[in-house]
């Protein structure tokens, strides 16, 4: 474990205008995270995009898709990864909002995140 | 736990997101409540629920109108925001006790200027100095780099003098809405500590809205 560096595993919503497909938002979020850190620290933060998925029925109770996925990155990065997050304007033209919910050390803890607000909604 | 407010948000008229919405979102994130700050319209601040102030934000370019403004709208609302942007009204505004808020001090770009004097003048006022995070968001490259200069350059005069920084989304849309979290985080790129994101989310703008600020002035000066 030593030789290993720890990561941390984002479990992020999305608000948006429209329905947006994991590739489009996998490409912003490096576009934010480039512009905000350079290369190095684009290269350094460590993302991956585990998974992401719409969610079928709101539960905001107003007229925007939603959906949620799971981001992984350096665990010393987790502040930085979520401003690049919060800086995300747009995708393809269509307006969004992106927060974190929460934030877990294993895959399995974030998937539990996951379906625990999924359940809840 | 501690209540978050975000300070600054413009809803129907001004744009076409109904204040319940705005709400709902914004309460969703973690906020516990929300002041709508219009430009020079205080028609949709009616209280809907006890999360809703009455603000407005004054958005002129002449002194003397502003004063007029002012005086207009003194007394009516919860927030009294001036839209700052060039050095003449930035520091009328820092000037006058009864303004509580001086919105985007460096402009929206960027353009502005405030100096050490004009923030003594916002630590004697009680007038809080906002940080819109909304401007990093929306910019590119050089123009966020420069704004983010400016944005770290006024903090750090506002930590010396011990004014009041807040910060607030500015949000004209719920997709504009930061959650409190992401707030500190991008508070954290013109260098405020975590601690002082914090203070400038929950405590500042409560003592806003109660007016704990101006109180505490004018004890001192007695």
């Amino acid at each position: 474990m030593k030789n290993r560096e720890r990561k941390r595993y984002l479990v992020f919503e999305v608000i948006s205008e429209r329905e947006i497909d994991k590739r489009e938002l996998l490409k912003e979020i490096w576009r934010s995270v480039y512009s905000l850190y350079g290369d190095v620290g684009a290269s350094e933060s460590k993302i991956w995009l585990i998974g992401y998925d719409k969610k079928k029925d709101g539960d905001t109770g107003i007229d925007v898709s939603e959906g949620m996925g799971i981001l992984r990155c350096a665990a010393y990065k987790v502040e930085e990864v979520r401003a690049a997050l919060a800086c995300i304007y747009s995708v393809n033209e269509a307006r969004v909002g992106i927060r974190v919910v929460g934030i877990s050390g294993t895959i399995k803890g974030a998937t539990r995140l996951t379906a625990l607000r999924k359940s809840k909604s | 736990m501690l209540n978050f407010f975000d300070l600054n948000v413009h809803a129907y008229p001004e744009t076409d997101m109904s204040v319940e919405d705005m709400l709902r979102v914004a309460k969703r994130y973690g906020y516990a409540g929300i002041a709508i700050t219009n430009n020079d319209d205080i028609s949709n601040g009616n209280k809907v629920s006890n999360s809703i102030f009455r603000g407005v934000e004054i958005r002129t370019n002449s002194v003397s109108e502003l004063k007029r403004k002012i005086k207009l709208y003194y007394g009516k609302v919860s927030v009294l925001a001036v839209h700052g942007g060039s050095e003449k009204i930035n520091k009328a505004a820092l000037k006058d006790f009864r303004v509580d808020i001086l919105a985007h001090p460096c402009g929206e770009k960027g353009e502005g200027e405030l100096s050490h004097v004009m923030v003594r003048y916002a630590a004697e006022n009680g007038v809080a100095i906002d940080f819109n995070l909304n401007a990093i968001i929306r910019s590119k490259r050089s123009d966020r780099a420069r704004i983010l200069r400016k944005m770290r350059e006024i903090f750090k005069i506002a930590r010396k003098y011990k004014a009041m920084p807040i910060i607030t989304s500015n949000a004209h849309s719920v997709y504009d809405l930061i959650a409190p979290r992401e707030m500190i985080a991008l508070a954290s790129l013109f260098g405020m500590q975590k601690e002082e994101a914090v203070h400038a989310l929950s405590d500042i703008p409560e003592g806003i809205l109660e007016k704990r600020w101006k109180k505490e002035r004018e004890v001192e000066v007695i």
